[in-house]
């Protein structure tokens, strides 16, 4: 099927090239610029072509040779037995289990099945790991429930079991292809190839696996054992040879590309898993926000509004008194109250912003052009939204700007920065960058100020993204994605 | 009042601590120390040797408890330092952790309470002289949570605003004007309540004050 050519000049080429002289004996203008052309074709049509051909011959020799030959070659002896004890396995548990629903033996066999399916799996993904190279992660550890009750429950609902279990099963076919489609090539090419030495003196023809349903007793010899029909029985077992591998990688492959699907972790699983950590630092953070309100709102608007009832009280009662003397100082009172409250309004309106800034209801864009111009490095504000995320979305968004822009003002050194905010397919892209000394780095933001290590967990809790490039003298370019609707 | 009291005060807010000096100075006590956190107390309180302290409960490092733990600590090392515990919030666990052992110069009052200057001052100098000032809230806390319910209902009206001001610390006397009765009517409901709940009779305020939150509590 496959020619071995040898390489060198085939003849039509070498006519074309022949005639073509050394440019410096003739026609040196004519020729040098067909000869570059001539060469030129020459690589592409031979020379390319044969050096392909010789790559696939130099394949079709080595592969028998090579050890990922024989690594797959193990892989599918070994499949057989595997697959028939899993079989069993599986056929066992799940039988006896299904016989006996009515009872709680029968849950509990088919949860052994599910569990058994799972640990059958992994010995299929580190066997493959260790003979195939197949990079499989491993799925997430089995986590039971409390009790002999949450284990069969935790069990039952165990994806990963289920699918190792699915794919037990479907390496039966897969096992049985590789033996007959494989195996039976290694087979065939064994016994075509010693056929001449141990059947071939006699009246013995070639009576086994594929040979013999494709050609039958003596088909190279018009139905007479003998030389002609032993020497063709060799060479069938020489093809065989060089066959026999890549019938073995077919089987193989397909069978990675099952178990990727079955024994890699499982998505579902994997998601989930991510979304409970969301979850985890969304309920963290806003206990945390909380706290935050709580202590703000305790050190500051609670003691202001307690001292100033003080004031308000000791000048109650002095004016009770009503003694001239004490006038100057109720006026005094008065005075220090009267600014106490205007303190204590402030703190309020700083902290309620701190909640939920009311410039959001409008939109972004006003809440974007306040934050940038309260900024005390000069900021330019470029924003262009086609849709209007959700006010989660804007909120966190707001958020990140106020908090990246007061570490701007805090730590960069910078003279201006810009705020740029762009949506494209469904995500909010918001760009701060400044020019400032830069050698920002989270961890050392994040001590310098806990906002921003609350800001990427509210980032990631709506599946965004919190990028920091920010290399020595900078320029520092942080950059937020976030999804419209969350 | 013959020599001025001398007040020590543990306060992290500025603007309170502030205030409460102001309050002071202005009737007749004199501060020993305005500090924020408890170690400073501590020091301030070895040194100056204060009749009383009014300590915040919440303060730094971490803003939990920090000033009852110094509290209890400062009775251990001064017993006669009468202490005026001071917060934003009243928990039933701090007053019954702080009263575990003895009432005697013991306050725990609502912030709120210094806009009515005359209370929080009477209350000053009851805690400084070996009394109890306990705020409202606690003992309102103490008989909501309370399971004596059959007995409490047993009393009269009058009879259960005497218990509550009783439980909050205060003399006969203070009972009498601030219900406007007669110090004999008082006499007469204390009695009664000692009956009713079958309590033992006691002389002194603050064992008065125990003996009555012991049995609301238990």
């Amino acid at each position: 099927m496959i020619r071995v050519d040898e390489p060198g000049p085939e003849p039509g080429a070498q006519e074309t090239i022949g005639p073509a002289p050394a440019p410096e004996h003739q026609g040196p203008a004519e020729s040098s610029q067909l000869r570059p052309l001539l060469t030129q074709m020459f690589d592409v049509v031979v020379r390319q072509r044969s050096e392909r051909t010789k790559e696939i011959a130099r394949r079709i020799w080595h592969e028998p040779w090579a050890k990922r030959t024989w690594s797959e070659f193990f892989f599918t002896v070994l499949g057989a037995p595997m697959a028939g004890l899993g079989l069993a396995f599986v056929a066992f548990t799940m039988g006896a289990g299904a016989l006996l629903t009515i009872t709680f033996v029968g849950l509990f066999l088919i949860a052994l099945g599910v569990h058994g399916a799972r640990v059958i799996g992994g010995i299929h993904r580190n066997l493959a790991r260790s003979l195939l190279d197949e990079e499989i992660e491993d799925p997430e550890p089995f986590v039971p429930r409390h009790g002999m009750f949450g284990w069969l429950q935790s069990t039952l609902r165990d994806r990963t079991g289920w699918r190792s279990l699915a794919y037990i099963l479907v390496k039966v076919p897969l096992a049985a292809l590789g033996i007959t489609l494989g195996f039976a090539a290694w087979w065939d090419a064994f016994f075509c190839v010693t056929f001449p030495i141990w059947g071939g003196s006699g009246n013995h023809v070639a009576v086994f696996g594929l040979p013999e349903l494709l050609f039958g007793p003596g088909f190279f010899s018009g139905g007479q054992a003998g030389f002609w029909h032993g020497l063709g029985v060799f060479f069938t077992g020489i093809l065989f040879f060089f066959a026999a591998p890549w019938a073995v990688r077919v089987v193989v492959h397909l069978d990675r590309l099952v178990m990727r699907v079955l024994l890699a972790p499982d998505v579902l699983t994997a998601r989930v898993r991510s979304l409970e950590q969301a979850r985890t630092q969304t309920v963290d953070s806003s206990a945390a926000t909380l706290r935050r309100i709580e202590r703000d709102l305790h050190d500051g608007t609670q003691a202001q509004l307690v001292a100033l009832a003080m004031r308000l009280g000791m000048a109650k009662e002095k004016l009770a008194g009503g003694d001239e003397r004490d006038l100057q100082q109720v006026r005094q009172l008065v005075d220090d109250a009267h600014r106490g409250a205007k303190e204590a309004i402030i703190e309020l309106r700083d902290l309620a912003r701190g909640i939920h800034p009311p410039a959001l209801d409008v939109g972004l864009e006003g809440a974007l052009s306040t934050l940038t111009a309260r900024s005390t490095v000069p900021t330019a504000l470029s924003l262009s939204l086609t849709n209007r995320p959700t006010p989660a979305i804007e909120a966190i968004a707001y958020f990140c700007v106020a908090e990246l822009l007061a570490n701007v003002a805090q730590h960069s050194q910078a003279s201006r920065a810009t705020v740029t905010c762009t949506d494209n397919a469904g995500w909010l892209r918001v760009v701060v960058r400044d020019d400032g000394r830069g050698g920002a780095e989270l961890s050392r933001l994040g001590s310098s100020s806990s906002g921003l290590t609350g800001l990427t967990d509210r980032v990631h809790a709506v599946d965004g993204r919190l990028d920091i490039m920010s290399p020595p003298r900078g320029p520092t370019v942080v950059t937020v994605d976030l999804p419209l609707h969350a | 009042m013959g020599d001025p009291l001398r007040v020590a005060i543990a306060e992290d807010s500025a603007v309170l601590r502030d205030g409460l000096v102001q309050l002071l100075v202005d009737r007749g006590f004199v501060i020993t120390g305005a500090v924020a956190d408890p170690e400073s107390l501590r020091r301030s309180i070895e040194r100056e040797r204060p009749d009383v302290a009014v300590v915040d409960i919440r303060m730094p490092p971490t803003f939990t408890d920090e000033g009852l733990r110094a509290a209890i600590e400062l009775r251990r090392l001064h017993p006669g330092l009468g202490i005026l515990l001071f917060s934003q919030y009243i928990e039933t666990r701090y007053a019954a952790e702080l009263l575990a052992d003895d009432a005697a110069g013991i306050g725990y009052l609502l912030k709120d309470r210094v806009a009515d200057v005359s209370d929080f001052v009477e209350a000053l100098v009851r805690v400084a002289s070996g009394g109890t000032a306990l705020d409202p809230e606690v003992v309102t806390q103490l008989l909501g949570a309370s399971r004596r319910t059959d007995s409490i209902s047993m009393l009269s009206g009058r009879e259960k605003e005497v218990l509550s001001l009783m439980a909050e610390g205060r003399s006969n006397a203070a009972i009498a004007t601030a219900l406007v009765i007669s110090d004999g009517a008082v006499e007469k409901h204390v009695a009664n309540i000692f009956s009713k709940l079958d309590l033992p009779v006691s002389q002194s305020d603050h064992r008065r004050v125990l003996a009555v939150l012991r049995y609301l509590d238990s």
